[in-house]
């Protein structure tokens, strides 16, 4: 018995002395492996749909960049908004594909991030409002008394634009829903939601939305758009600071006009974002969702 | 006024007792009990949802093997921090024991100071650590780890500390006596004679390690609670029940395992060649050395990473922030801030009660046929040819109940019923009850049989048998256990609230997602005050117990 426990200490004192010594060994061959871990550009995209479409197309976004600008480039998935501004943040993620909201949290985190490129129909974006067919609700203000779902919390179609235009309608999501709003925490997770029954209205990504009636993904006999709103600047690729300085000149440029000469193809990206082309864009387009931020006391 | 006190003395459990049951009343004035506010609209059409998938798992080659690796990152995390966390449980726990000490002042300085340390450590929720070092040092498995080893080395610590304390006196010294130095003395005196307990708490605690680990995936890091959450995300409810069941199975071999080892201990049967404690020290040491190697080789995480310059300026701004610096009006100076966490913290503290309610409740209904020995007859002298299937199968829903996180619980409940406490506090019940039916169950098991067999030789009837003879032999033991669950529900109402279900977690996830680190800050305090009157609360309640 005493031998086996001192076998015991014995191997775990073995290994903390092999967990130092290993970490001694890296520590003097650190300046090689950081030159090495940096040459990754790695991408994100906030997981705001189903988590097998993401990867499959953000893969082939990351494979079409490495294409065009010769760069390692790698897709890091993640499983919540926050995550990914973080990771953004700690110059982890060197570019992300962020909501209206996300990327403005981003910028205010990282002032010299820049947001570079987007879809044309970001500058229009709009959201949806669905409900069951025979609900009864026919436009916002029916909404009172309801059960409600939103998006993430950090979605901008799914939540900060929602709340905004439904204040604006003179509903309070804080008080005037049958009981608290939920966070489904994704658009497809809020059309599955109402078509299952177990919330009455939700609002969500007017592009998701079009994608899941294309594909058949949604029953149209149990889910109905109600509401459309006015349009809004949405999602766009937003790039980190000193992209340069890690990656070499001209690389931020360079991945610009990679972004911009996209033609609908590889199919893998046309279908993810629902687009044949980007456009440019820039920081202050964004003001509008910086100030409704402000206004809901989302970010200050 | 003095048969006053006597008949309180006398009374003390039972009154104790009618005290609790009208805290737990109170609690439940605070959720409207109305079909209409508990359900959702389509909360009924998703629990026949959720169930079928429950019978019918997606067993697809492809769910399976993604579940087999997710299984194997979550037992590999959860192995490499209790490794580190018995490290720093022995080291800080043999300091705070103060058996290294040996004048008078020197040891309370350091029983004060390093129970503190220890105590400090494991009031926070594995989660809250895992988010605070996800936000210090990136989304690297050691976040993962260090979250797993500080609580779980602080609640270690704490007991070794505490047998420490208990030995038997007279051995210590005599080896006192015969000069023996003071490493010495804790060598061959102390360790010796609290070694198989160590161990077999030790082996408890890695069961409970595994679910935490599993759900560290909520901040952002790998493992079953990833898939978990992931295909929960996507409605398919029949991949959760294959992941849930992965971590069933991991629970379950766990349990085996540290049985086997437990045995080994208590049996001091010496055989020729490879002993079960061998054969089980021999299995600790290969899954200690397997996890540690895939973490640095496969899973690429480096140590010297952590201590890189942009970390230090990534957790200098991090904690910056957490204090207010730059911040014109922190969270914390606000009354209006504090007014609504106070609200809050009210709510949070129902919710807890509402669920060692509950789980009190359910055990209690299913206690008795779930102990061994009222199975077989053995206690009660009447056997009935359901008693052993009844057993097995209560003994089925404990284990599946417990070997499922409260968060993943919660996270299904919320499709069911309306966002708010309730269905907080039915997840952490349904998760609690399994643990309390299983602890409940081994009191009864380990009583000593010969007054209910008068009882029922005498001719009691079994409800008789149950109240006269069962119940007040077991019922200090069963509040007491009770009260350590409130205490353990009470740390893990933030982390039902993370994904919707009310209380102080709610908004702090919200105050997360919108980088509001005063706010953070302040609900971190609420919980705290939470955490140490619980603790009070209960330890206090324990001792009138005993």
């Amino acid at each position: 018995m005493k031998k086996w426990f001192s076998v015991m200490i014995l191997v775990m004192m073995v290994f903390s002395l092999a967990a130092c010594g290993q970490s001694n060994n890296e520590k003097s061959s650190e300046g090689k492996k950081e030159q090495k871990t940096e040459q990754v550009f790695k991408i994100g995209a906030i997981p705001d749909q189903n988590a097998a479409d993401l990867q499959k197309g953000m893969d082939a976004v990351a494979k079409y960049l490495n294409e065009k600008t010769g760069l390692k480039v790698e897709f890091v998935p993640s499983v919540d908004y926050a995550a990914l501004v973080t990771g953004f943040q700690r110059g982890e993620i060197s570019m992300a594909w962020f909501g209206g909201l996300t990327s403005v949290q981003a910028r205010n985190l990282v002032p010299e991030a820049k947001s570079i490129v987007q879809r044309p129909r970001d500058a229009e974006f709009q959201s949806v409002f669905i409900t069951q067919p025979n609900s009864g609700i026919s436009s916002l203000k029916d909404l009172k008394g309801k059960s409600f779902t939103f998006g993430s919390e950090s979605s901008t179609s799914g939540h900060l634009m929602p709340r905004y235009f439904l204040s604006e309608a003179g509903i309070d999501p804080n008080k005037d829903f049958n009981g608290n709003p939920n966070f489904s925490g994704s658009h497809d997770t809020t059309y599955k939601l109402i078509e299952s029954g177990s919330f009455q209205a939700g609002a969500l990504n007017i592009s998701v939305w079009e994608a899941a009636v294309k594909e058949g993904k949604v029953d149209t006999n149990k889910v109905k758009v109600f509401y459309t709103t006015p349009p809004y600047y949405d999602y766009n690729w937003t790039i980190n600071k000193e992209i340069d300085k890690k990656f070499g000149k001209g690389t931020e440029q360079k991945i610009k006009d990679a972004l911009l000469s996209f033609n609908g193809e590889p199919k893998e990206i046309a279908d993810l974002f629902q687009t044949d082309k980007f456009v440019e864009t820039k920081n202050d387009n964004y003001s509008k969702i910086e100030k409704v931020a402000k206004e809901l006391k989302i970010i200050k | 006024m003095h048969k006053w006190k006597t008949s309180f003395r006398l009374h003390k459990r039972f009154i104790l007792s009618l005290i609790l049951l009208a805290v737990f009343g109170w609690s439940l004035f605070a959720v409207k009990w109305d079909a209409d506010e508990v359900y959702h609209a389509g909360g009924i059409p998703t629990l026949g949802q959720i169930f079928k998938g429950l019978f019918q798992p997606d067993l697809s080659p492809e769910v399976l093997s993604k579940g087999l690796e997710a299984a194997w990152i979550t037992l590999a995390y959860a192995v490499a921090g209790m490794s580190l966390a018995i490290i720093y449980a022995f080291i800080v726990g043999v300091l705070a024991s103060g058996t290294l000490t040996s004048s008078r002042a020197a040891r309370l300085a350091n029983k004060v100071f390093f129970r503190g340390i220890l105590g400090f450590t494991r009031s926070i929720h594995e989660l809250v650590w895992a988010w605070l070092f996800v936000a210090a040092i990136g989304f690297s498995p050691f976040a993962a780890i260090f979250a797993l080893a500080i609580p779980y080395g602080g609640i270690l610590g704490r007991i070794f500390a505490d047998m420490l304390n208990d030995v038997p006196k007279e051995p210590i010294k005599a080896l006192w006596a015969a000069g023996a130095s003071k490493l010495e003395v804790l060598f061959y005196g102390y360790l010796p004679l609290v070694r198989a307990d160590m161990i077999s708490y030790t082996m408890y605690r890695f069961e409970c390690s595994i679910r935490s680990s599993a759900i560290m995936s909520f901040v952002g890091l790998g493992g079953l609670g990833y898939q978990i959450q992931l295909s929960l995300a996507d409605l398919k409810y029949d991949q959760v029940w294959t992941y849930v069941f992965y971590l069933i199975a991991l629970v379950v071999l766990v349990d085996i395992w540290s049985n086997f080892v437990r045995k080994g201990l208590t049996d001091r049967k010496r055989r020729r060649g490879f002993s079960t404690g061998w054969r089980a020290s021999l299995l600790a040491a290969l899954l200690i050395a397997g996890s540690w190697i895939y973490i640095y080789f496969i899973d690429h995480a480096d140590i010297s990473d952590l201590f890189s310059d942009q970390n230090a300026e990534y957790a200098g701004k991090f904690f910056g922030g957490l204090i207010g610096l730059n911040e014109n009006n922190p969270a914390f100076f606000d009354a209006e801030s504090w007014a609504s966490a106070l609200k809050l913290t009210y709510e949070t503290l129902e919710m807890s009660v509402m669920a060692i309610g509950f789980s009190t409740i359910a055990a209690c209904l299913t206690v008795i046929p779930a102990a061994r020995n009222i199975a077989s007859g053995n206690l009660t002298i009447s056997k009935k040819w359901y008693n052993w299937p009844l057993y097995g199968l209560v003994r089925l829903v404990y284990i599946f109940s417990r070997s499922v996180p409260e968060l993943v619980w919660a996270m299904m409940i919320i499709f069911i019923l309306k966002p708010g406490i309730l269905p907080g506090a039915l997840a952490l019940a349904l998760h609690n009850f399994g643990i309390l039916g299983k602890l409940w169950a081994e009191v009864i098991e380990d009583m000593d049989p010969r007054p209910i067999r008068n009882l029922a030789a005498s001719g009691a009837s079994k409800i008789e048998t149950l109240f006269y003879g069962i119940l007040p032999i077991v019922m200090p033991r069963f509040l007491t256990y009770v009260l350590y669950r409130w205490e353990v529900i009470m740390r893990t109402t933030i982390v039902v609230g993370f994904v919707g279900a009310g209380g102080l977690g709610m908004d702090f996830k919200l105050a997360m997602s919108y980088f509001q680190y005063t706010q953070i800050t302040l609900l971190l305090l609420c919980y705290m005050i939470l955490v140490v009157i619980a603790d009070f609360a209960s330890e206090s309640t324990r001792k009138t117990v005993k």
